[in-house]
């Protein structure tokens, strides 16, 4: 058995699929498009149920890919129930949806959701309801479980007679003339086609000419005119106005208003928080202070984790031993110390580096499923869009941006709340050029030695400078390859609500749960490929001169003294595409002293190479997620490339203009 | 005018619905054709987007969106000042509640004079002098 989930956007439908099907479930995509695709499981009376959510939509028109593939998925998968969800407490534009629904399928099971809110502002007659639509219609209330077992009940033995939603005379008629004519040509839907072809459906259109059925759709349009001269109305808003008199009249025979024209606490909290001239600011101090609540909680976490895995080295020269090397010495016991080593020291220190990342993560996404299932994120959205429109994004764009000062793996994750698909590649292109929290602190690490006298202006001139080549890159790409169509930015500001800490929970299981399974077999799979350069040949220290990687330095350290690098910093760049905070270590293996590498570089070579730190490559984690979201190695090959090439016009300029100058 | 035309706080009735496509279809589907009843609430810093009160929901649309659409202002009856006489344009409400108000003398065209301002209402219609509560003075709107 299958049943589908449809509703609007902010209806609690996912939090109802998790109540359904609960730890029985798979995210995936669907077919071709990066849109989320959840599946899941429920075993009831025995049987097996499987239940799909599908995506969030107002309405089931043919503009956008979430609507067509909601309503495809109803036409050709068949599900033997669809579960229509309802935020209670905005039944009447919710019920717009549910007159689409019933043109498309007979057997919908309602749930009123959020229902004991709605009562607060209305006493629904939801049996009146049921009577008068013949369908059943279930009281529900996802964020406490209640009601899903009548839902279930419901879906398996409720009584489908459902009374169609009727066009008036003039209009109905004409339906039915297109009927007659479909039946020729299709057994199914077909009162659902003769709809669409009047409103002059593209979608349907193209089925039909695929069809070869041209003269219906030339008598299609024919009726359309008609219906046009009749009412004056282009054709969607005369269909449109009706499906909206039959929600509104149903509306209001099982709906009466308790309390109208109080002032809501979400209208108190926007009075604040969406406020003209401190929404902004007061928005940054949000950001600021979960930025530090996520470091505060993650750091201690990472160097736990870190000593686990990697140890210590003792400053009085001995070492406290990490899981790798116990492993490493337990290993040697039946098998070469080469492979051993490659195991140890190359995978399995791959998959600590993996597991270093995820308290940060965690921490993130979980600070992002309370924005978004607050109704914050919408405000965010509200506040920023016109900023963010000028570097080709919607206002959430900048959660994105934002995120990427702490993780760029979170932050590119967390692109998926951008709707379009053009401004979601742009999204993701242009995050790996936010300076992560592990590239500050290698620039602090290093302008500390560099650069003690003025750290504070240097670490800011890289921030700054990064900022401003996001806006200028936005602003470009935005007008040229990632040139989309505008999409209607009509968004809701759903009511303020206190998020359930099992639905944050979830949220954020399933995000980083994505991260460390798909992601992580990659980064540990180029943990050992840099581990094979950085160890062989057999016998040479590990990381030093030696190495391949040493040796590739050498070879190509012409070439890096014209940006200012020297080989030293182009082994250390290396390991920094492992993850960028292994550039300090990297340094430390490469040099027996702080004053060794403090002579090793001027403070004109150390900032080119902090330059070219902070916009090469991004880190395999970030790689590995960037493909895993699009799925497109052509454009983690544009992301890395674009990168370099950022990487190198920036230090190229900076050194040589410098020497020029005689600055050293 | 246009709906983008509306300052906060001000109430309009939906005329027209222009644009094309997409855009044109979203607003439909979001409730905003002719008769609806518009509200704005609140400008974001920048002037751009909007937030519109519609249907018992907040939906934030960007200024050159709402320039699609025609509207025509409004007022509730219990924003209306004691002395004026105001024509009521619409009822917002099921089949009993009209026939109610119908009864009273408030369906569309009526004029009405307001008496003494909210909440209870005292108005003078041509069926007579009534008072009437703050639930049924905030679903009438006049012009």
């Amino acid at each position: 058995m299958l049943i589908a989930l449809a509703g609007n956007p902010n209806t609690g439908k996912s939090t109802l699929f998790n109540e359904i099907t609960g730890a029985h479930q798979h995210i995936g995509n669907w077919p071709g498009v990066t849109v989320e695709k959840k599946e899941g499981f429920v075993e009831y009376e025995g049987k097996r149920i499987l239940v799909v959510d599908l995506p969030g939509t107002y309405s089931l028109t043919a503009y956008s890919l979430e609507e067509l593939i909601a309503r495809n998925f109803i036409l050709e998968e068949k599900p033997d129930v669809v579960i229509d969800v309802i935020d209670s407490t905005n039944l009447e534009r919710n019920l717009y949806l549910l007159t689409e629904l019933m043109e498309l399928t007979d057997r919908i099971v309602v749930a009123l959701n959020m229902f004991d809110e709605a009562k607060k502002k209305y006493r629904i007659d939801f049996k009146k309801m049921e009577k008068i639509l013949g369908i059943p219609v279930i009281p529900t209330i996802a964020i406490r479980g209640e009601g899903v077992k009548e839902l279930l009940h419901a879906t398996l033995h409720g009584k489908f007679s459902m009374k169609k939603p009727e066009y008036p005379e003039d209009v109905e008629k004409r339906i039915k003339v297109l009927e007659e004519r479909l039946k020729e040509i299709m057994e199914e839907h077909v009162r659902w086609h003769a709809i669409k072809l009047i409103e002059g459906d593209v979608e349907v259109i193209r089925k039909l000419q695929r069809m070869n059925a041209k003269s219906i759709i030339h008598l299609a349009e024919h009726l359309r005119h008609e219906i046009e001269d009749i009412y004056g109305e282009d054709i969607e808003t005369v269909m449109a106005s009706f499906r909206y008199s039959f929600s509104h009249g149903l509306f209001h025979e099982v709906a009466e208003p308790i309390n109208v024209g109080g002032v809501t606490i979400t209208d108190m909290i926007d009075h604040v928080v969406a406020h003209k001239i401190f929404g902004i600011p007061i928005f940054l101090v949000i950001m600021y202070l979960s930025f530090n609540f996520v470091f505060e909680v993650a750091v201690p976490f990472q160097d736990a984790i870190d000593l686990i895995f990697n140890g210590k080295n003792l400053s009085g020269g001995g070492k406290i031993l990490g899981l790798v090397d116990i492993s490493y010495g337990w290993m040697t016991t039946f098998m070469p110390s080469w492979l051993s080593s490659f195991i140890n020291y190359g995978m399995f220190r791959g998959l600590g580096a993996v597991l270093t990342f995820t308290p940060i993560i965690m921490l993130l996404f979980i600070i992002l499923s309370f924005l978004e299932d607050s109704g914050y994120l919408a405000r965010i959205a509200f506040l920023m869009d016109r900023i963010m429109r000028k570097i080709g994004m919607e206002g959430r764009g900048i959660i994105s941006l934002m995120l990427g000062l702490g993780c760029n793996v979170p932050a590119i994750m967390s692109t998926r709340t951008l709707r379009n698909e053009k401004e979601r590649k742009l999204a993701m292109a242009l995050n790996p050029l936010v300076p992560c929290g592990a590239r500050i602190q290698v620039f602090a690490f290093l302008t500390s030695m560099f650069f003690s006298k003025n750290q504070a202006l240097v670490l800011w001139s890289l921030l700054i400078l990064s900022f401003v080549v996001i806006a200028i890159l936005g602003y470009i790409y935005s007008r040229t390859i990632f040139r989309g169509e505008v999409e209607p930015f009509v968004m809701e500001l759903p009511p303020y609500r206190l998020p359930t800490l099992k639905g944050v929970l979830i949220h954020m299981w399933e995000k980083s749960e994505g991260f460390l399974k798909k992601a992580g077999t990659i980064i540990i799979g180029a943990a050992g490929i840099i581990w094979l350069l950085a160890a062989l040949p057999w016998g040479v220290e590990y990381g030093s001169e030696a190495s391949y990687i040493g040796q590739f330095a050498q070879i190509i350290g012409p070439f890096g003294r014209l940006f200012g690098l020297t080989s030293q910093a182009i082994i250390a760049l290396f390991f920094g595409f492992f993850a960028k905070e292994v550039v300090i270590e990297s340094f430390t293996v490469l040099f027996e002293s702080k004053a060794a590498l403090m002579v090793s570089m001027t403070p004109l070579q150390a900032y080119s190479f902090l330059l070219f730190l902070l916009f090469y490559t991004p880190c395999v984690a970030t790689v590995a997620t960037i493909y895993q979201e699009t799925r497109s190695l052509k454009f983690v090959i544009f992301v890395i490339f674009e990168g370099f090439f950022l990487a190198f016009l920036f230090s190229f300029l900076v050194y040589n203009i410098g020497v020029l100058l005689g600055v050293s | 005018m246009r709906l983008s035309d509306l300052s906060p706080g001000e109430t309009a009735l939906v005329v027209r619905v222009g644009g094309s496509g997409a855009i044109h279809r979203r607003l439909l589907s979001i409730g905003i054709l002719p008769g609806a009843i518009v509200r704005a609430v609140r400008v974001s810093p920048l002037g751009d987007p909007i937030a519109y009160e519609i249907r018992g929901s907040f939906i934030s649309l960007r200024r050159n969106e709402a320039d699609y659409v025609e509207v025509e202002k409004i007022v509730p009856l219990h924003l209306v000042p004691p002395g004026s006489v105001v024509k009521v344009i619409l009822v917002d409400g099921g089949v009993g509640f009209i026939r109610n108000l119908n009864r009273m003398g408030l369906s569309p065209g009526k004029l009405v004079e307001v008496l003494r301002p909210c909440c209870p209402m005292l108005i003078r219609t041509d069926a007579g002098v009534f008072n009437i509560g703050r639930g049924m003075a905030y679903r009438i709107y006049v012009r």
